[in-house]
């Protein structure tokens, strides 16, 4: 196949080979280089003697073009993204536009913003009912309901010393019978006649935290000496209140089941057509051997980032809601009773750190099950194909 | 290089494009692929870069049987293949440069290590004032130079070429083919799929000539 060129062999070499330095600079048209790649780099360098006896033709960049090219593309016509300034050397390979569009992002941006919401207030009633918890386990209230004819007042004593005589206990407090009707007042509204009531007398006792009282033994104690007391050591209303908390938890989840399970929904639709619409991107990156990893990179990128940026978006919108809250409840009609009602239901009201980590943890999880979601997706499409 | 035996393909319904075609192409090799138009040229491209399973027959690559290859085998094949299709294929979202370096990015070479290839290669095929531009402003003669620079650019083990010169005027096309033949001093296995005369005279390579779904040797 050598010396089958359609140059006469015997034309002078076009440059003094090896006499002269090359120009740093490269000459487009300059047909004496040839294109060679080592090792991946392209480099122009002199043929080798046998080759090097070609007299290049001039060309110029206008010669290159045929009659036809130099007609039909007039000069005025510069399109107008030509004229960009910087140059696109790493353009995204799968048009961020084609996969992620604005309702996908607002739709992902309101599942977060759910997902965020459940998981705020769900954290904001666990943290009140154990808080709740924390101080009513400590708390053992001892109802004396006096028979008739005796003196309730004596009997009170008489058990409040008896109780003070017992281990484990730090603190016994008798209330008097106006106490006891003040804690019945939001119910029963002002009660005029106290003696008319047979109210019980309360003695409220607090536990020693650092030893570890044992309630059941106090109970039997003071139940067998005196006749119609109790001990109510609030178990119940302990255990009503960890049920509470545990299905509005379980709710929490199942919300947040929910949510995960439309994401991934919407995120697998979102990846089939944004498939179908860069078919042909597909199509050449394989013929140029992409890996259907490296294909899945390239549209896992947007949802990674539609993820993160909607995630984003949904969280600030959930912290706000719980910022705003008590504003909003105040602009509906509810004044500081509603309030702080609503306060002793959801705690505080407001987030603490752990609270923002959960929300950066459900904004971490939404882009991560956007990404991987669409990551299967692509790598599932590509196998079916073919 | 490429081996093909007893290679029968047919599409769906239609009768048989190519049958019983033997060949064996040696690495190293410079081959013209001719014959009439509709004769099967751009097939049989297609089922040696395995974009098409052959009917029947075994088709050998690289000295691998590919003639059932799947997907996720194909693309490491493939990065050892060049290709320029009659159609051109260019992405008309990324600029002409970055189609180029395509080959380059998708086996996960870093924009520096490659810049000045890209453009050097461009400029040499007479795109140096258009590669920042969009491939759908350039001629025909154009995309298809920027075509053939992509499919060289990874210095490829084999070329396929499908009409590379079909657009371009007589004096460009003898520029393509010192570059194929360039490419093939190099090492690189080289079959160029045309119909031009001129363009085979000014190169002595042997022809596969096919005819009636037959491939003959010349
Ligand atoms: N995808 C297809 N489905 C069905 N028939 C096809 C398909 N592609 C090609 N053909 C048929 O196969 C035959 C060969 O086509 P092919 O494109 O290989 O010819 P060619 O030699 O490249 O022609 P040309 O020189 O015009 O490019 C044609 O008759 C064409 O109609
Ligand atoms: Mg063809």
């Amino acid at each position: 196949m050598s010396g089958s060129y359609d140059r006469p062999p015997d034309r002078p070499g076009m440059r003094g080979l090896g006499s002269s330095p090359r120009t740093p600079e490269y000459d487009a048209y300059d047909d004496g280089a040839v294109v060679t790649q080592q090792g991946g780099r392209t480099s122009t360098q002199s043929r080798d003697p046998a080759y090097g006896t070609y007299e290049p033709e001039p060309i110029s960049p206008d010669s290159l073009r045929t009659d036809y090219e130099r007609v039909s593309r007039p000069d005025i016509y510069v399109p107008t993204r030509e004229a960009r300034k910087v140059q696109s050397l790493t353009a995204p390979i799968v048009p961020a536009g084609s996969v992620t569009g604005r309702s996908l992002t607002l739709v992902i941006t309101i599942m977060c913003f759910l997902a965020c919401l459940t998981v705020g207030a769900v954290y904001m009633i666990r943290q009140s009912a154990n808080a709740w918890l924390r101080d009513i386990a400590s708390e053992v209230t001892v109802q004396v309901q006096a028979k008739d004819g005796t003196d309730a007042e004596k009997l009170t004593q008489q058990v409040a010393t008896y109780l003070g005589q017992q281990a484990g206990i730090s603190k016994v407090t008798v209330m008097s019978a106006a106490e006891s009707a003040a804690l019945l007042e939001p119910w029963l509204g002002p009660i005029d006649d106290l003696n008319a009531l047979p109210l019980p007398r309360l003695i409220a006792i607090e536990l020693d935290r650092a030893g570890t009282p044992n309630v059941d033994a106090v109970r039997e104690g003071v139940e067998k000496q005196f006749q119609g007391v109790t001990l109510d050591d609030h178990r119940r209303w302990q255990r009503q209140i960890t049920t509470i908390t545990h299905s509005f938890s379980l709710g929490g989840l199942a919300i947040l089941a929910l949510v995960a399970m439309a994401t991934t929904a919407i995120i697998v639709s979102a990846t089939k057509s944004s498939m179908a619409s860069n078919r042909e991107i597909v199509e050449v990156l394989h013929f140029v051997g992409a890996t259907d990893r490296f294909i899945a990179r390239e549209f896992e990128k947007h949802f990674l980032r539609l993820g993160v940026r909607a995630g984003l978006v949904g969280a600030i919108l959930a912290l706000a809601v719980f910022t705003l809250m008590p504003t909003i409840v105040q602009i509906l009609g509810g004044g500081s009773l509603t309030l702080s009602e609503l306060h002793r239901l959801v705690g505080s009201g407001s987030l603490d750190m752990a609270g923002y980590v959960l929300m950066g943890i459900v904004v971490v999880v939404i882009a991560a099950l956007c990404m991987l979601t669409s990551r299967f997706g692509v790598f599932r499409i590509l196998n079916s194909k073919h | 290089m490429i081996r093909l035996t007893n290679v029968g393909l047919k599409y769906d319904r239609g009768p048989e494009i190519l049958s019983e075609v033997n060949f064996h192409l040696r690495p190293g090799s410079f081959h013209f692929l001719t014959g009439p138009s509709g004769a099967g040229k751009t097939s049989l491209l297609r089922l040696l870069f395995m974009s098409l399973h052959p009917t029947h027959g075994q088709i050998q690559l690289f000295g691998q049987d590919v003639s059932r290859i799947t997907t996720s085998k194909r693309a490491p094949l493939r990065r050892r293949i060049g290709i320029v299709f009659q159609d051109f294929r260019l992405l008309e979202h990324l600029t002409t440069w970055e189609n180029v370096a395509l080959p380059l990015r998708v086996v996960g070479k870093r924009l520096d290590d490659y810049k000045e290839d890209v453009t050097d290669l461009l400029q040499w095929v007479g795109l140096g004032d258009r590669m920042h531009g969009y491939p759908s402003v350039l001629s025909g003669g154009e995309k298809q130079r920027a075509a053939i620079a992509r499919a060289v650019i990874g210095k490829p083990e084999l070329l396929l070429a499908d009409e590379p010169t079909g657009n371009v005027d007589p004096q460009m096309a003898r520029r393509l083919l010192r570059l194929f033949i360039e490419l093939n001093r190099l090492g690189t296995s080289v079959l160029i799929a045309t119909h031009d005369h001129q363009l085979m005279r000014q190169f002595k390579a042997p022809r596969l000539e096919l005819h009636d779904g037959h491939v003959r040797i010349v």
